[in-house]
């Protein structure tokens, strides 16, 4: 069963009034679900590692910022998402940001479950992840890493609820044709 | 079976290593040196043992090709500036020395000159002030009358 944040007892509120032990139970929780969601866009360990290290960074100077405190997950992937934005905004990557697509229909009943992968099919779901245009892609890591609702995720990523529910959409659309063809 | 999120965890498991090593480092840099802080200020003063790192953490590491760019941009400079001034010392010293003829020339002149003007602040401007001092009144009078 997967792991949800903003469900969990998280330490938020000692953490707020500086106490390691509380980051460092906090970091503990989102280090690898945040060096998943970072690597996977960005594709280079090193970045990768540097945008997790930025974003803690950021996360305990700018702690006072968060209001609610439940939010504390979607919080820390939105300085995630920034700080890769950030980085492409310097490699000029712009470009491959913008997708359009017509309206979906409403998905958000959908689990991040629902999308079941065999070990065969691992490598080539993996390819066809990252052949997905970059704000599918983040859209659907944001919902199947940490399984944020459509709202958390167009907190994370700046954009419309609408937006997300289409991209999520279309990513799963291509995902799941994958999936039938290799039955 | 398994979903997304278990199969992008277990291809990103090696890298765990790596991430707790960040996590120490963020805490120990953030919280040891400065004690257990309190408040989370959003600017906070620097002591003088972490000062450099925060200057070069914020201001030089993100902008560090402007700044290597600027480095660059003065070498040239330098460089530039030294090649010049080498050059002109060199062509000082290839000139040949003035000739005799030359030299008495210029020091005729300077006699002539000295001959024309006078010596600095003898005459000229001396006579000039008192000729030109304002005087009494009746004293014009008495000349008009005169």
């Amino acid at each position: 069963m997967l792991v949800v944040a903003e469900r969990e007892q998280l330490p938020v509120p000692q953490a707020k009034t500086g106490d390691p032990a509380a980051w460092d139970t906090l970091f503990r929780r989102y280090q690898l679900p945040l060096y998943v969601y970072v690597f996977e866009l960005a594709h280079d360990e090193q970045t990768s590692l540097d945008l997790v290290q930025e974003t803690f960074i950021a996360a305990v100077r700018h702690i006072g910022d968060l209001r609610d405190d439940a939010k504390f997950g979607s919080w820390l992937f939105g300085i995630a998402h920034q700080k890769c934005i950030q980085r492409w905004r310097k490699q000029k990557h712009e470009e491959i940001l913008p997708d359009e697509f017509p309206d979906a229909p409403d998905e958000s009943e959908n689990r991040p479950d629902d999308l079941l992968i065999r070990q065969e099919q691992e490598a080539e779901f993996m390819q066809l992840l990252n052949q997905l245009p970059l704000p599918q892609r983040s859209t659907l890591l944001l919902h199947f890493v940490e399984d944020f609702s459509l709202e958390e995720i167009a907190g994370i990523t700046g954009t419309a609820v609408g937006t997300v529910k289409s991209r999520l959409h279309y990513a799963k659309k291509a995902l799941r044709k994958l999936l039938e063809e290799k039955k | 079976m398994k979903t997304l999120r278990e199969i992008l965890f277990a291809r990103h498991r090696t890298a765990a290593p790596k991430l707790d090593a960040i996590r120490r480092e963020v805490l120990s840099a953030e919280f040891v040196r400065e004690g257990r802080r309190v408040a989370v200020p959003k600017f906070r003063i620097a002591d003088a043992a972490t000062l450099p790192l925060l200057v070069w953490r914020e201001l030089i590491f993100p902008c560090r090709r402007t700044w290597a760019a600027l480095a660059a941009v003065w070498v040239l400079i330098f460089i530039f500036n030294f090649s010049q001034r080498d050059k002109a010392e060199l062509a000082a010293r290839k000139l040949p020395p003035p000739s005799p003829e030359a030299i008495m020339a210029w020091r005729q002149q300077e006699k002539l000159l000295a001959e024309l003007i006078g010596p600095p602040g003898t005459t000229g401007d001396a006579e000039r002030r008192k000729i030109f001092l304002p005087k009494p009144r009746t004293e014009n009078a008495e000349f008009l009358a005169v």
